[in-house]
């Protein structure tokens, strides 16, 4: 029986014994003893597995987290960290293959293919756990900066992944200080900041403190 | 509590924290002198007290080795000026914990399972900061528990943290620098040992088995099947620390139970034993409901050679020290005094080191001690003062093994004596050999 997992599990074992994605559909079906079209029915090409297998990593690790008793009580922080955690705990157990996969991305702004699945999974949790924090008031809301924030998320997990790719310390405890540490970072920077209060006291003034008048506005 | 969101964990991070402490204390001074120039009379108290202020907040900042060190330096209130002291107390309660998923993450990569998949109830915020590590209360079966885990990564800042921490210890305690490599070795080999949550595991009950006997001392059940690397599952005790238990006014003979059990524990380990529980600050001690003392805390334990123990504790017998030729050997081996001394600093260190030694031992040679009185103390810190100031004692005397031994003992001296209690003394000696 062909099925998505079986297909996933035969490239993976594919792709790590030979380095390389098979020449063509073609090659690998028949290496498989499987019709070229039961492969397509499944996937339109390699990439398309390749890019289902990061796809179901975050949703594996995105439906664990949910699944844990303490998520509902954790903050937009926590929760952010506890994503972060659980997807790279799953991701040991696809090493081999992530790291193949991923030094084969050209490096340049745009969102590989292979990822585009990973993404909007991603996206969606971050889009959930920021409006929580938002509504909360644990993250502040900034006119046209808060919607960015799933960005600079996204950014941070990307570098996370690459830094997690190249960890090469004993159950990549370097890892897991490297989510500690730029996942609160980056959620110190969504945080309310001196900042802020510094620029409302700035508007404060221009509106109140006649500002307006003297500079001749 | 507010939860601190990372430990500055690389050296740059850690530096920068160590300099701006720097800057701070230099303003300090500049503080100090400018009040002076008003104010001829003013004394130090106060700069010393703004430095301590300031340095423990970098310290607190940085967690582990630096709080340990902290942590030790408070300890030794003999070498402190008192302002020192009294903030760096502070660290041996409140430091502030890490994040929630952090520690599920710890347990999913020692057992596969989350707390809450392990134990019946896990409370994840913490209850208590263990330096290294904080608490957490859990239930299992019924049963309460304090699960301590660790912080990730805490073995491999030691020894950078060490050597960032060496110029302001090298100021605070004014040693020289041979003499501050070989306390920095040995305190670096204890602590990464207190990293080794595996061995601390083993080591604990190990300790409470042995020590099993000892009248009024209760000690945690240890879980090894629920400990790891980086987690250790004990029983929890209820009771107050140090300061909250002297805030309730507790009795006299309340007091002098806790102290005697103290007394015992620490005296039954160095003489019986040979291996002692080096860290006596009063964070790993709980006073129980009930009036007994709970150990918690089996991280640090110094074990003590025959070439080091017999000479260094046979001096505390009148016998020996009365010997002058015996008891200059034993100096010898305990290389307090060198071989390239000449004969009059032999006759200098000689006399020094046996008022040192005739201070130290006062409670072994009365079958009772009063630990409250003050003057035993006073007598202590001045003497350590007298000597500090002295140029032959800037150079590094004595084997390595006194750091922990003397932290250990002053260490307890300044508990018992903070519980002003009177302890009989007499309960286990020192086993002494009178020839070298």
């Amino acid at each position: 029986m062909v099925t998505k997992e079986s297909i996933q599990k035969a490239y993976i074992d594919y792709v790590l014994t030979d380095g390389e994605q098979p020449k063509s559909v073609y090659v690998f079906a028949k290496k498989q003893k499987m019709a070229e079209e039961e492969f397509y029915k499944v996937f339109g090409s390699f990439e398309a597995i390749e890019q289902s297998i990061w796809t179901d990593l975050a949703a594996t690790a995105i439906a664990e987290v949910k699944g844990q008793q303490v998520w509902a009580g954790y903050s937009a922080r926590e929760k952010a960290l506890s994503f972060f955690y659980s997807f790279f705990e799953l991701l040991k157990s696809k090493r081999s293959f992530a790291t193949w996969s991923v030094k084969k991305i050209h490096k340049g702004f745009a969102t590989p293919m292979v990822w585009q699945g990973l993404k909007s999974e991603f996206e969606a949790l971050s889009i959930s756990i920021l409006q929580e924090g938002i509504e909360s008031t644990e993250l502040a809301d900034r006119k046209f900066f808060a919607d960015r924030y799933k960005d600079a998320l996204w950014v941070q997990f990307v570098f996370t992944l690459n830094f997690g790719i190249n960890d090469i310390s004993a159950g990549f405890e370097k890892t897991d200080e490297a989510i500690e540490r730029g996942v609160n970072v980056t959620f110190d920077l969504f945080q309310r900041s001196p900042i802020d209060n510094l620029l409302e006291y700035g508007k404060f003034l221009v509106n109140n403190g006649g500002i307006k008048e003297k500079m001749g506005f | 509590m507010k939860e601190q969101n990372s430990i500055p964990t690389s050296k740059v991070q850690r530096s920068a924290k160590f300099v701006g402490t720097g800057f701070k204390i230099g303003g300090n001074y500049i503080k100090h002198y400018s009040k002076k120039l008003f104010n001829p009379d003013m004394n130090n108290d106060e700069l010393n007290q703004d430095n301590a202020a300031d340095i423990y907040e970098s310290l607190s900042e940085l967690k582990g080795s630096a709080l340990k060190v902290a942590q030790m330096l408070s300890m030794d209130k003999n070498l402190l000026p008192k302002a020192y002291v009294d903030k760096f107390s502070l660290s041996q309660y409140n430091a502030p914990p890490l994040s929630g998923p952090l520690i599920v993450q710890t347990f999913r990569k020692l057992f596969g399972k989350t707390p809450e998949q392990i134990y019946d109830k896990f409370e994840l915020r913490s209850t208590n900061a263990a330096s290294i590590g904080q608490v957490h209360r859990a239930e299992l079966k019924g049963r309460k528990l304090a699960v301590k885990i660790q912080y990730p990564g805490v073995g491999d800042s030691i020894s950078s943290d060490l050597k960032l921490v060496k110029p302001f210890a090298f100021r605070l305690l004014g040693m020289s620098e041979k003499e501050l490599d070989i306390y920095m070795k040995e305190v670096e080999e204890r602590l990464l040992e207190e990293t080794d949550y595996d061995l601390e595991v083993r080591r604990s009950i190990e300790f409470s088995q042995a020590c099993a006997n000892l009248d009024n001392i209760v000690f945690p059940e240890y879980f090894p099947e629920l400990s790891g690397k980086r987690v250790i599952t004990m029983s929890w005790i209820e009771g107050m620390h140090l300061k909250e238990f002297l805030a309730t006014n507790p009795s006299q003979q309340l007091r002098n139970q806790i102290g005697q059990a103290l007394w015992d524990f620490y005296n039954f380990q160095q003489h019986e034993l040979r291996a002692v529980h080096a860290d006596p600050h009063p964070g790993n001690f709980l006073i129980t409901p009930e009036g007994k003392l709970g150990v918690i805390d089996f991280g640090c334990i110094k074990e003590m050679p025959d070439d080091f123990y017999y000479p260094f504790f046979s001096t505390t017998s009148n016998e020996l020290i009365d010997n002058k030729e015996e008891t200059l050997k034993a100096f010898r081996q305990l290389e307090m005094i060198l071989p390239k001394d000449s004969p009059g600093q032999v006759e200098f260190y000689y006399g020094m080191y046996k008022e040192m030694i005739g201070l130290f031992a006062k409670p072994y040679l009365t079958e009772t001690f009063d630990f409250s009185q003050s003057d035993f103390f006073d007598n202590l810190y001045n003497f350590g003062e007298k000597i500090a100031r002295m140029p032959e004692f800037k150079q590094a005397r004595g084997v390595k093994h006194f750091i922990y031994v003397n932290r250990t003992n002053f260490g307890l001296y300044n508990i018992l004596h903070e519980l002003k209690a009177e302890v009989k003394t007499d309960t286990y000696k020192p086993h002494v050999l009178l020839e070298y």
